[in-house]
């Protein structure tokens, strides 16, 4: 009897060892996990190859993209182009950038740079070959975007609306009988209008609209409302319309019932 | 069980937070506290001097920081007017933050004597479980109210078994179940009748009981959800204990005498200055609190963020054991089988975290507000720990090592964490979360309370020209000061309101505070990073220097 029921005895000796190795195994796999963490990360020696390298092959029409987002540190080190960390690859616009470098952190955890391949690829960027310097890997995508016919709004400067550093300008909102006015001059073809709230008054939402008019020429073509973002909306809001070609005078009115909110504005235009 | 074990832990738990305190920078409360103790301290020196003074003018002095009571400021003020003013032993800082450390070595002894009940090894994995992440380790050492209440929660606890007859003050450990003798009982298995024919509490353990409640509540009103969970417990428990147990209760009436006595803003106008404690509280502003790629702005939150939150923050051991803890404490409550003593932890754990699941309560502030949550499950997941170990044991492994294995793998990745990160532990996150990289990914909160700024300081210090205008983003006046009364910081760099308004800037990453670094750029014409603080490479701090100034890039 005693023989019969040793192996079940054992097998039950041996499954009281089974929390402990759970633990073990648990506590080993975050030390791995801990201890191989500087393996995933790039060191300043990678940036400073990496910056090399753009420096080498990038254009005047280049910039770079950041992945993921966060991943900023590389301003420290990429000085020859413009750094970008917009965080939807897919509806981020670009204006001027023929050749976009994706400089990514492929290894650390939840990066999902595939997720970043395919949102360019949905865009119809085309990827150039992949470089890779220690744990950051470059690589250029052809965006085939359209080229740009005028900047009507500065691109160097930037404020930050839905979390994002946005190529735009600060333009006074005035009530809609004083609105804040923005004039330029540009070449007619598709005239893109973006447009958001700075700042978390972005979110505050028993405010109301802010209202762009857009005149070409001193006609009204256009009117773009800037709601309050509630979120998923986005708060950097979109305007595409069609400008008879050759030169034109642009002007952008933008009113609100209540205007003491830090509002900006980018407008371009690219050949049809 | 002596005391000596948990006086032992206690001992180290203050050495360890002293020892690792000198870069934790000053997080935005503790500048609004040093300022509150500052007035406390000179209203202290007044008593002194002239008592009739000082008992007429308490409104001018205890007005700072009206918004909670004041016994933690009082003992940080306390400390600083004997270690610094009148003993010049300690800096400004240091002295502040004494009581503070003395607070993590109450929590552990309690959690000691707490986990003493099961076991010898659980009485050390209590606290060392508890203290054994970055979260909670980092939060030891600031001269603020979460660790004291968290410690004053386990400290009540501790002192009303003990009144009604629970606590067993020489428990004889549990010996292992051997493989031939019949498994234990499930129900009751740490508790011995014999508890409760003990005699009447005894006054001192009642006056204890209400003077450690009343130290809660003088340190923050979270304490005054002690009372319901000490009389639900009351009333779950067997009649024979119930009774006496619901004659203990009065003892918490002296709470309120030392909240009164504790807090001279009360003494004239106690009625308005009540109005204005609650009134504050009942209408907190709601922070931007980053979570899962959404800013949280308002109710209602996900009621599961302090649960999601704990187990991102904390190493995944920590995660496993005190989750394990948890269910397993509520899984014996259903089935009937759980202790006083345990009932009662699982009860003060409970009332920690419920606030925060009932999505109307602020949520900023990471795990802080709910540290007494994992503090009350630590004994439990000490025990378990211990059990597992145990277990082990029977298969020819000695319990020595079985006891090795199991701290090593539960402890290691929290030492490794601290080690990592300290002293920046705000910006701590465990592995589920794929750590601080992870955490960034995921859409979480990257830091808090702009203590970060510390990493930055000496480089400021070296490339700042004299006079210099640095704008410090989050980190406020207050801790500007501290920092430089510390010698953090060099005297002669000013305070800039905003980028237009300085050479330098110091930026702390908020998602919510994205314009500034924009804002920045426009200001200084440069989007270069001149150095700053990346933690796994995400950005914590971002140092902008003008083009030309030392140090710009």
């Amino acid at each position: 009897m005693d023989d019969e029921a040793a192996p079940a005895r054992r097998r039950s000796d041996r499954a009281r060892a089974v929390p402990l190795l759970a633990i073990a195994a648990l506590g080993v796999s975050a030390l791995i996990f801990d201890l191989t963490d500087p393996l995933r990360l790039p060191g300043d020696g990678d940036y400073a190859e990496a910056a090399a390298a753009l420096r080498v092959q990038a254009g005047p029409r280049d910039a770079v993209q950041v992945w993921p987002s966060w991943a900023d540190r590389a301003r420290m080190f990429v000085r020859s182009l413009p750094v970008r960390v917009e965080e939807d690859l897919r509806a981020a616009d670009y204006p001027g950038v023929d050749r976009l470098w994706l400089l990514a952190l492929p290894r650390v955890p939840l990066a999902k740079l595939s997720g970043a391949r395919a949102a360019l690829r949905q865009r119809g960027a085309v990827a150039g070959e992949e470089l890779r310097f220690g744990a950051l890997s470059l690589q250029p995508w052809d965006l085939r975007g359209p080229r740009v016919l005028s900047f009507l709004t500065d691109p160097l400067e930037e404020h930050e609306v839905d979390y994002v550093p946005r190529q735009c300008v600060q333009v006074r909102i005035g009530r809609p009988a004083d609105p804040g006015r923005l004039q330029a001059r540009g070449q007619g073809g598709v005239l893109h209008v973006r447009a958001g709230v700075v700042g978390e008054r972005a979110y505050q939402v028993a405010r109301g609209p802010v209202r762009i008019e857009v005149q070409v020429d001193g006609a009204p073509v256009a009117t773009l409302n800037v709601p309050p973002t509630v979120p998923p909306a986005p708060g950097w809001r979109r305007l595409d319309a069609a400008v008879p070609a050759g030169e034109r005078a642009f002007a952008f009115l933008v009113s609100a019932r209540d205007p003491d909110r830090p509002f900006c504005l980018s407008a371009w235009t690219t050949a049809p | 069980m002596s005391r000596r074990l948990p006086l032992a832990l206690g001992a180290l738990t203050f050495a360890a937070l002293f020892a690792t305190q000198s870069g934790v920078g000053f997080v935005r409360d503790e500048g609004y506290y040093f300022e509150a103790a500052r007035s406390y301290e000179q209203w202290v020196l007044l008593l002194l001097r002239a008592p009739a003074a000082a008992l007429r003018d308490t409104g001018r002095y205890w007005s700072a920081n009206f918004e909670h009571p004041g016994l933690a400021k009082l003992l940080f003020a306390l400390s600083h007017l004997v270690f610094t003013t009148w003993l010049r032993w300690l800096p400004d800082a240091l002295a502040f933050r004494l009581p503070a450390f003395a607070f993590g070595a109450l929590l552990t002894y309690w959690l000691a004597v707490l986990g003493a009940q099961r076991s010898r090894a659980a009485a050390v994995f209590a606290p060392a479980l508890f203290w054994g992440a970055e979260g909670t380790f980092f939060h030891g050492h600031l001269a603020c109210l979460d660790i004291p209440i968290c410690a004053l929660t386990a400290g009540v606890g501790v002192a009303w078994a003990r009144a009604i007859g629970i606590l067993d003050p020489s428990p004889s450990p549990p010996s292992p179940p051997s493989s031939s003798s019949p498994p234990p009982k499930k129900k009751l298995f740490f508790f011995r009748p014999r508890t409760w024919e003990l005699p009447p509490p005894a006054v001192r353990n009642g006056v204890l009981l209400g003077f450690l409640f009343g130290s809660g509540l003088a340190v923050k009103h979270n304490a005054w959800l002690l009372p319901p969970v000490l009389l639900v417990h009351a009333l779950l428990l067997p009649a024979a204990l119930r009774g006496r147990a619901l004659r203990t209760l009065p003892w918490l009436l002296v709470g309120p005498a030392v909240l009164f006595v504790a807090w001279p803003l009360l003494w004239h106008d106690p009625v308005r200055h009540l109005g204005d404690w609650v009134s504050f509280h009942t209408h907190h502003v709601h922070y931007a609190w980053y979570y899962l790629g959404r800013e949280l702005r308002g109710p209602p939150f996900p009621i599961f963020y302090p649960l999601v939150l704990l187990a991102l923050v904390l190493p995944v051991t920590q995660v496993a054991l005190f989750a394990a803890a948890g269910a397993k404490l509520l899984w014996d409550f259903a089935h009937r089988s759980l202790s006083p003593l345990r009932l009662l932890e699982l009860g003060l754990a409970g009332a920690a975290i419920l606030p925060f699941m009932i999505r109307t309560t602020p949520i900023f502030g990471g795990i802080k507000h709910w540290l007494a949550f994992i503090a009350l499950l630590a004994p439990e997941a000490g025990h378990l720990l211990d059990r597992a170990a145990g277990l082990a044991s029977h298969v020819g492994l000695p319990r020595a090592r079985a006891l090795a294995i199991a701290a090593a793998a539960a402890l290691l990745p929290g030492w490794w964490q601290i080690a990592h990160v300290h002293p920046y532990g705000t910006s701590a996150y465990g592995e589920l979360a794929g750590g601080i990289p992870g955490a960034a990914s995921l859409g979480i909160q990257r830091q808090y309370w702009s203590n970060n700024v510390t990493a930055v300081l000496p480089w400021l210090n070296a490339h700042a020209p004299r006079g210099a205008r640095v704008f410090f983003h989050e980190v406020n006046p207050e801790s500007y000061r501290a920092y430089q009364q510390a010698g953090m910081l060099r005297a002669d760099i000013q305070y800039a309101a905003g980028p237009w308004d300085a050479q330098y800037a110091a930026l702390q990453w908020h998602r919510e505070f994205r314009d500034r670094e924009p804002e920045t750029w426009n200001a200084f014409g440069t989007k270069t990073p001149a150095t700053g603080l990346y933690l796994d490479e995400t950005p914590q701090i971002v140092v902008y220097a003008r083009p030309g100034l030392p140090g710009a890039p």
